[in-house]
């Protein structure tokens, strides 16, 4: 017998809205229909009724959990197009704060794929992690979320004692080892949920174009920290993480690993933190016509920004494409021919944010 | 950029202006053959990371194709013709939301793609709806709309 099963907009299993309709035999899936827009807010036609300044503080709300990237990639994309360098120290401090927002990501994105798959203490010990990593941003930023780090052409608030926090990251990371990674990705409970589950050959990432963690979990080494370096990555040194498997599990072992690079680079760039000013320029940039593009690794993968000015006070024009966007239509691909009890969790592994999805 | 990329991505267009930028490669044609274009920066080992809209006032709209690789930044420029150009979801399948979001925003038809349904667009707008908003700021921002 074949039936329909629409999950969403509004659904426990979905943690943002979006529509999945899946048509069943039995239970299996057979063909999947994505939907999305439920949270449409047009802040790309918002930003180009904004100006330059205050654009920044409106492009952080394109996401509530990679806001640091977004007007990281906007302030890199303007200043390409502005000629502004950069002061190293700022450069550096940005750097931090994407991988500080990267661990708090996977962190969360765990926490959620322990929940869906019944595991409630390994749930309480990811959370608990990652309220440190959001205590870090508090003390760094005087936020949670939204840190207001960034300006075009630097940063806003400087670290000014970075031996705590690199203390702490350390300590963090020996947590990851000893607890997070041989539970997510050793043991019994863990592999029997997760492997095999709703795979993505490396033939099928390259069709769709899946990007970041979903990407590397179906074996394609890509990530924009290396592919096209930028901020201080070139000068930290970078490893891609990648697993062959490309089902759940592999995508959880992204993550998971990731998590230890981030700490890494986090603990490197704040023992490295150079001295000098954190801004190229005080009061408002002056942007001259022209047009670039910032592509930059936020946790769920490739954001791209293209900003164009025609020399006045706002963009002429600002396009925002995250990662999400990319990769939630390859849940097709993911669940068709998989147990209808699996959906739920094969889409929680894509880590779909409909907040960037839809911005 | 190498030699043996230049010249693949010259071939492309051989009528384009190639600029080399700080933000990668910019090729600007206004009769680019799109699917061929497609064709040839998959075949290069190109992915097609979006694509970006951009109004005119004449009713046409500029489209730039953004293609990356591993150390490598390719962007196409090029312009619809009739507000229509030929869809390249059957090519690279990762066009297909893309071209339905630029149908959303500027109304830009794209023939031949499988289904070019609304994606982001709410159920009261209509089509070229960021085109409207240039045009009417003020009935769009300030009529309020009621859930269905």
């Amino acid at each position: 017998m074949t039936y329909t099963i629409p999950i969403g907009p509004y659904h426990p299993a979905l943690e943002e809205p979006y529509k999945v309709s899946v048509q069943c035999g039995g239970d299996t899936v057979q063909t999947v229909s994505v939907e999305v827009g439920y949270s449409f807010r047009g802040i790309e036609l918002l930003a180009q009724r904004t100006g330059w300044v205050q654009d920044v503080t409106l492009i952080e709300r394109v996401c509530g959990i990679c806001s640091h990237v977004h007007t990281t990639t906007f302030c890199r994309a303007v200043e390409t197009l502005a000629a502004i360098e950069v002061p190293a120290r700022a450069v550096y401090i940005r750097t931090i704060l994407c991988e500080l927002e990267r661990m708090h990501s996977h962190l969360l994105w765990a926490g959620l794929a322990t929940e869906y798959i019944g595991f409630q203490s390994l749930f309480m010990e990811v959370s608990n992690l990652r309220e440190g990593v959001m205590d870090l941003l508090e003390s760094i930023s005087g936020n949670r979320v939204h840190y207001g780090m960034n300006r075009i052409g630097g940063v806003n608030r400087d670290i000014t004692d970075a031996g705590p926090i690199v203390a702490q990251l350390r300590a963090m990371g020996e947590i990851v080892k000893r607890d997070i990674v041989p539970s997510l990705m050793e043991s019994r409970t863990a592999m029997a949920r997760m492997r095999g589950v709703g795979v993505l050959t490396p033939a099928q990432a390259n069709e769709w174009g899946v990007v970041g963690p979903i990407a590397r979990a179906s074996a394609i080494a890509t990530d924009v920290r290396s592919d096209l370096p930028y901020l201080a990555y070139p000068e930290l040194g970078f490893t891609i993480v990648t697993q062959p498997a490309g089902d759940v599990l592999a995508r959880v072992s992204v993550r998971v690993l990731e998590l230890l690079e981030s700490i890494r680079l986090a603990c490197e760039a704040l023992v490295r933190l150079p001295p000098g000013p954190l801004r190229a320029f005080e009061g408002m940039p002056g942007i001259p016509p022209g047009e670039a593009t910032a592509f930059t690794e936020a946790p769920r993968g490739e954001v791209i920004y293209y900003v164009a000015s025609d020399g006045g006070d706002t963009p002429a024009r600002v396009h925002i494409r995250t990662p999400s966007f990319v990769n939630i239509p390859a849940l097709e691909a993911m669940t068709m021919g998989q147990q209808f009890g699996d959906v739920a969790l094969i889409q929680a592994s894509v880590d779909p944010c409909l907040s960037c999805t839809d911005r | 950029m190498t030699s043996p990329d230049t010249a693949a991505l010259a071939a492309i267009a051989p009528s384009a202006a190639i600029e080399n930028r700080r933000d990668g490669v910019w090729i600007t044609a206004a009769d680019l053959d799109v699917e061929a274009m497609a064709r040839e920066m998959t075949r290069l080992g190109f992915r097609l990371s979006t694509m970006t809209g951009l109004a005119h006032a004449d009713g046409e709209t500029a489209l730039i194709y953004h293609f990356a690789a591993a150390g490598r930044t390719v962007h196409f420029k090029t312009f619809t013709r009739g507000a229509t150009l030929p869809s390249i979801a059957p090519i690279v399948r990762a066009a297909s939301w893309i071209e339905r979001e630029i149908h959303d925003f500027f109304n830009v038809l794209f023939s031949g793609h499988p289904n070019l349904a609304p994606l982001l667009r709410p159920a009261e707008l209509r089509a070229g709806f960021f085109r409207d908003a240039a045009e009417v700021p003020l009935q769009l921002t300030r009529s309020r709309t009621e859930p269905s």
